[in-house]
Parts: structure tokens; C-alpha cells; sequence
């Protein structure tokens, strides 16, 4: 039978020849580009100074004055403060500012993932219905190949376009910030705090990472939306609903926070960074129940999403 | 006979509490156009769906080739190739790469293969355009080109003619018969446009409310009458009528302005003749009027035609 090789072959060819595709990548290399000429042109951030290492040591005492006052996690951010301006002194590492190629690359990251997300949302989400709204399911799924892997094809070969985006926005993001900031910027160190330690590490695994924590919730959202499509078989539908709960889970989640069971939500769960170097939603929350309530929720959603693919009639 | 390419047993659909089809049971066999008849909403869609494995069947089985589409879905399909409804294609694609896509799904069908096909379709100048500037004929063929990609041996052709111009129309039909005769394709056609399945189909199968009343060759069901209506041109037609109300005891005679029309079996034609040359009326034409399958269907269907 024809390799599901073929299969992602023909989702590509459907995914990347469509303008609104091409749009999307325009899109995304506008807000790149428009956040670095913003932050190029747009603020004024005080240039380091030469005797760096007597502000630093100035703005440790003023910090110290701070938490002196304060108790619990808001004492954290003053103690990560201090513990990496104390790095930088005793190793001799000048700070930089915002207007540093790597700075500028983890803020794209941060703040554009979501972006991609979306994007990724929609991209699955009309992969999948358009096929229903067109009339083109009747002759895709008229030829020797499992429905099963006709919908896998279609996941996975959305999957594929979320990675091609975050590389795009990585490159960009890098290029445009050494074009705007300086590639001599790329030796500034990565300092990271964990457990009351600081550490160098690097810029590119250090990147890497982020997206790979990142890109839990852009799997989870992908499947959902992925579901919703096939159940509902309309783009508009699968779209709306996928946007609102990827915008909107904080929103769900603060209305119900006062209850218990609050922890059980997909979008509690759904950021890992909470283990990592932050505090866990809810006390006694550890990052593998977070995996575990996540593996519970990724497993209903492909068996409902290949259900409804593959068990209902094709009558549109 | 040999094994049917595509046999069909008491397939039954239900839908809710509804029941949309109602025991089918008949056989296709390779070389055959088929023809399926029926009024909007009788079945035929859904038929065609069930057999092409969109639709799941309720009751019976359908078998391509001995294999069940339900059972070994695979490999029954892999003999079919088909347009359900409208060929609808992906609009902003090209043609060819609509063709690519389909080539893709199935092991065997090579580069020059997709070309061959495109040729056959006629489509060969617009191949690379994109689909959404194509006009709904050059959408048909290219629906066809997608269905024959594979070598099918059974085809099947949801209103194949729709949106073809006459000469298309032709063209596809002349394409649709050079298929089952010379490469010994198993065609089912279903059309609203019932004078072309006279002239493509050697058997037709009519379906209403879900039930198949009857499955004959298009010969049966066109001359099944032993009354024909057939026509006499003469000069005086007024004298006419009365020479054979006369002397063969007729009754039902239509009187026209240049001929005299009769309901009466083949053997009663020389009768009239020598009825009407003994009285000396000048005999210029005789016409047998065939009733067109269209007006057959009516009768057939107690002649509603949305149902």
C-alpha cells in the first residue's frame, strides 16, 4: 500500500501551497521585525556603565532593603536577583540590556510562541474540516489507505509546520537582532538560577529548551483543536473554539481556583516552567502530576479526534 | 457467468430510525455500463457512498471484485475509481498536482501514467493551471482523470455529463463506453439527464424510495410494450382515419394535419398500408414513435420525479 511517507507528502503539498500559509510565515517576520525596531528605536534603556560592578553592588543593598520586608515567594525574584548580580561581579560578566541579540531571541521566543500556536490551530484545525467543507474528503478517503492514516498524516504534518515556524522564528528573531543590536552581542552570558545556584549555560540549548517546554502546550492545544475538527467537521467552529480556550484557559482557570479540583484542568498543567524555576500553581502540584494529568488528557482527545475521523459516515 | 465486479447483497441503510435503503440486492459485471435511475433522494448517493466505503452499510455486504468493502476495505477500493457527486478538488492546487496527490495514495501509478491519463481527459493545455480558474466541464475531466489514475477495474460516475457541453457530453460518452468494451471496465453511471443513459448504458437498475423496483437492459425497458405508437404520413389524413377506423375496426386513431397516428402492435403495420393504398391514398412515410427511456422512468415511477 502507498507509504504514509507519500501521505505527509500530499498534507505538505496542501498545507504550504495555500496562501494563508504564506501569510502566516509574512505575519510572523512583521512582529519580529516591528518588535526589534520598537526596542531598537522605541526605548530607552540606560546604557551600561563602566563601573557596572558598583551599581550592582548598590542595587543589591536596595534589594536586600526589599525582601528584608517581605515573606514567602515574593522574596524569591530579590534572592534570583542578587544571587546572579553576585555571579556577574565575581566573574566579571558586564550585564546586558534588552538590546542584546540573545536577550532580543528569548523575548521573540517568549512572547511568539503563542503566535505559532495559533497559527498551528489553524492550521490543523482546516487540514482537517476544509477537507469536509470542500466535498474533497469523498475522494481522499476513496482510495487503499486507513483513515487512521489519513488523520495521522494530517496531525503529524501539522506538527511539522509548527517546528518549521519556530525555527523561521528563531532564525529571524536571531538575524534580526544581530542586525539590530549587534552580533558582537553574542558572547553575553546565560545565567540561569535553579535551587539558589547560578550557572552559565548556553544560548543555544538554553533556547532549545524553552521551546521544548513551550511546545507542550502547543501539542495539547494542536490536539484539541485537532478533535474538535474532526468532530465538528467546520473550520470556523474548530478554529473559535480552539482560539478562545488557548486565550481564554487562564481566565477558566482563575474563575475556578477556588476550588480543589482546579489542578486537574488542562491549563493548569499545561506550563511547565512552574517546576522549573517558579512556584507550582498549587502546593503539592509536582511535574509528574502535571505529565501524568497531561497524558490522561492528550490520550481523550486522539481517541475521540479518531473516532469521530474514522467511524462516522462521510454524508457532507 | 464469471465473478461480479461488484455485487451488491440486501444492503439495507438506516439512518436514526429511518431506514434510507431498503434490501438492494444485484450484480455488476466487468465490460457493463450500468446505469442507476431514480427521482432526487431515492437512494442512489447513498448507494454509491456504501459502495465506495464512505458510508457504512446497516445490513448485507457489497463486494468488489469477491472482496468486502466492509471487511477488506483496502483492497476492494484499491479496484475502484470513482466520482461522488461533484468532482470537487483541491481549488488552489493545479490540476496536475490535484492529480499528483491522488497518484500518491496509490502504489503503481508512475509519472507517465498521470500524463497518459490527462491526454485521455483532453485537459492537457490547462493541466498547470490552477483548479479554481477551471469551468465546471474541465472540472469534470478532471475528475475522471482522478478516478482513472489507477487503472480501476470498476468505475463509478456520479452524474458524469453534468456541465458538459454537448460535444463534451459526447466525448464522454464515447469515453465511457470505449472503457468497458475495449478494456473491459465494470461502469456504474447514475444521471438526472435519463435520454443520456439510453444511449451509454447497457442495463439500468431503477431505484425509488430506497427499494430497487426492477434491473433490465435498456432494450427491455424501452420496447417491453407490445403497442407501439407509430405514424403514418399520407395526403388526406382526414380520409385516412376513416379507411382504417373502417375496415381494421381501430379505435384510439390521432389525426394530425399531415399523418394519422396508431397504437398497434409490429404485425398490424403492413395491414394498415394495404388498407390505405387499396383506397388510393398516397402512403409517404411510416414512423415508429419509441418512447424515450425519460418518458418509460415517468411511468415506471408513477411519474414523480422528486420523491
Amino acid at each position: 500500500m502507498a507509504n504514509f511517507f507519500n501521505l505527509i507528502q500530499n498534507e505538505n503539498m496542501k498545507i504550504y501551497r495555500k496562501s494563508a500559509t504564506k501569510i502566516m510565515f509574512i505575519i510572523l517576520f512583521a512582529l519580529i521585525l516591528t518588535a526589534g525596531l520598537i526596542i531598537k528605536f522605541g526605548t530607552h534603556e540606560k546604557a551600561i556603565s563602566d563601573n557596572w560592578k558598583q551599581e550592582l553592588i548598590a542595587q543589591n543593598k536596595q534589594d536586600q532593603k526589599v525582601m528584608a520586608k517581605m515573606s514567602g515567594n515574593a522574596k524569591n525574584y530579590y534572592q534570583e536577583r542578587i544571587a546572579k548580580n553576585d555571579y556577574r561581579i565575581e566573574h566579571d560578566l558586564k550585564p546586558t540590556t534588552g538590546k542584546n541579540i540573545w536577550n532580543f531571541t528569548d523575548d521573540a521566543t517568549n512572547n511568539l510562541m503563542t503566535v505559532i500556536i495559533l497559527f498551528t490551530i489553524i492550521v490543523v484545525s482546516t487540514s482537517i474540516s476544509s477537507e469536509f467543507s470542500w466535498g474533497t474528503i469523498k475522494l481522499l478517503l476513496i482510495r487503499p489507505v486507513s483513515r487512521t492514516s489519513v488523520l495521522l498524516s494530517k496531525y503529524i504534518s501539522a506538527l511539522i509546520y509548527a517546528v518549521v515556524m519556530i525555527l523561521f522564528m528563531f532564525v529571524v528573531s536571531w538575524l534580526i537582532g544581530g542586525i539590530l543590536f549587534g552580533f558582537g552581542g553574542l558572547s553575553a552570558a546565560n545565567l540561569q538560577y535553579v535551587d539558589g545556584h547560578v550557572f552559565e549555560t548556553n544560548w543555544v540549548v538554553y533556547e532549545l529548551k524553552q521551546y521544548g517546554l513551550l511546545s507542550i502546550t502547543l501539542v495539547m492545544m494542536v490536539t484539541l483543536a485537532a478533535m474538535i475538527a474532526s468532530i465538528f467537521r467546520n473550520s470556523a467552529l474548530a478554529i473559535g473554539i480552539s482560539i478562545f480556550l488557548t486565550m481564554g484557559g487562564s481566565i477558566i482557570v482563575e474563575i475556578l481556583s477556588r476550588f480543589d479540583w482546579v489542578k486537574y484542568i488542562l491549563f493548569v498543567n499545561m506550563d511547565l516552567h512552574q517546576y522549573i524555576n517558579g512556584t507550582p500553581f498549587q502546593k503539592g502540584m509536582t511535574m509528574g502530576f502535571s505529565l501524568s494529568v497531561l497524558a490522561v488528557y492528550f490520550i481523550i482527545f486522539v481517541i475521540l479526534g479518531w473516532l469521530f475521523f474514522t467511524k462516522r459516515d462521510v454524508a457532507a | 457467468m464469471n465473478q461480479p465486479a461488484v455485487k451488491l447483497e440486501h444492503v439495507t441503510k438506516q439512518i436514526g430510525r429511518k431506514t434510507i435503503i431498503k434490501d438492494l440486492t444485484f450484480d455488476i459485471y466487468s465490460g457493463e455500463v450500468f446505469g442507476f435511475l431514480g427521482p432526487n433522494g431515492a437512494g442512489k448517493t447513498t448507494t454509491i457512498r456504501m459502495i465506495v466505503g464512505l458510508m457504512k452499510i446497516s445490513q448485507g455486504n457489497i463486494f468488489i471484485h469477491g472482496k468486502s468493502i466492509k471487511t477488506e476495505f483496502k483492497q476492494a477500493i484499491k479496484h475502484i475509481g470513482a466520482i461522488v457527486e461533484n468532482p470537487e478538488m483541491y481549488k488552489y492546487l493545479s490540476g496536475y498536482n490535484n492529480l499528483v496527490h491522488y497518484a500518491r495514495m496509490i502504489n503503481g501509478v508512475s509519472k507517465e501514467r498521470i500524463d497518459e491519463v490527462v491526454k485521455l481527459v483532453g485537459l492537457s493545455d490547462r493541466i498547470h493551471d490552477k483548479v479554481k480558474r477551471y469551468s465546471l466541464g474541465m472540472r469534470q475531466r478532471l475528475g475522471l482523470a482522478q478516478a482513472l489514475l489507477h487503472s480501476p477495474d470498476v468505475l463509478i460516475l456520479d452524474e458524469p455529463t453534468n456541465g458538459l457541453d454537448p460535444a463534451g457530453i459526447r466525448e464522454m460518452r464515447q469515453h465511457i463506453r470505449k472503457l468497458a468494451q475495449e478494456e473491459g471496465i465494470a461502469v456504474i453511471v447514475s444521471s438526472h439527464l435519463l435520454s443520456e443513459m439510453e444511449l451509454m448504458c447497457d442495463r439500468i437498475g431503477i431505484i425509488q424510495k430506497g427499494k430497487l423496483i426492477g434491473v433490465q437492459t435498456v432494450n427491455e425497458f424501452i420496447h417491453s410494450d407490445t403497442n407501439q405508437q407509430v405514424q403514418f404520413y399520407v395526403d388526406k389524413p382526414k380520409k385516412s382515419s376513416q379507411v382504417i377506423i373502417d375496415s381494421l375496426s381501430l379505435s384510439n386513431v390521432i389525426q394530425g394535419d399531415t399523418y394519422i397516428e396508431l397504437s398497434i402492435i409490429k404485425e398490424q403495420i403492413p395491414l394498415v398500408c394495404e388498407a390505405l393504398i387499396k383506397a388510393d391514398i398516397k402512403l409517404y412515410n411510416i414512423k415508429t414513435l419509441e418512447k424515450t427511456l425519460e418518458e418509460k422512468f415517468l411511468e415506471v415511477t408513477g411519474g414523480v420525479s422528486v420523491g
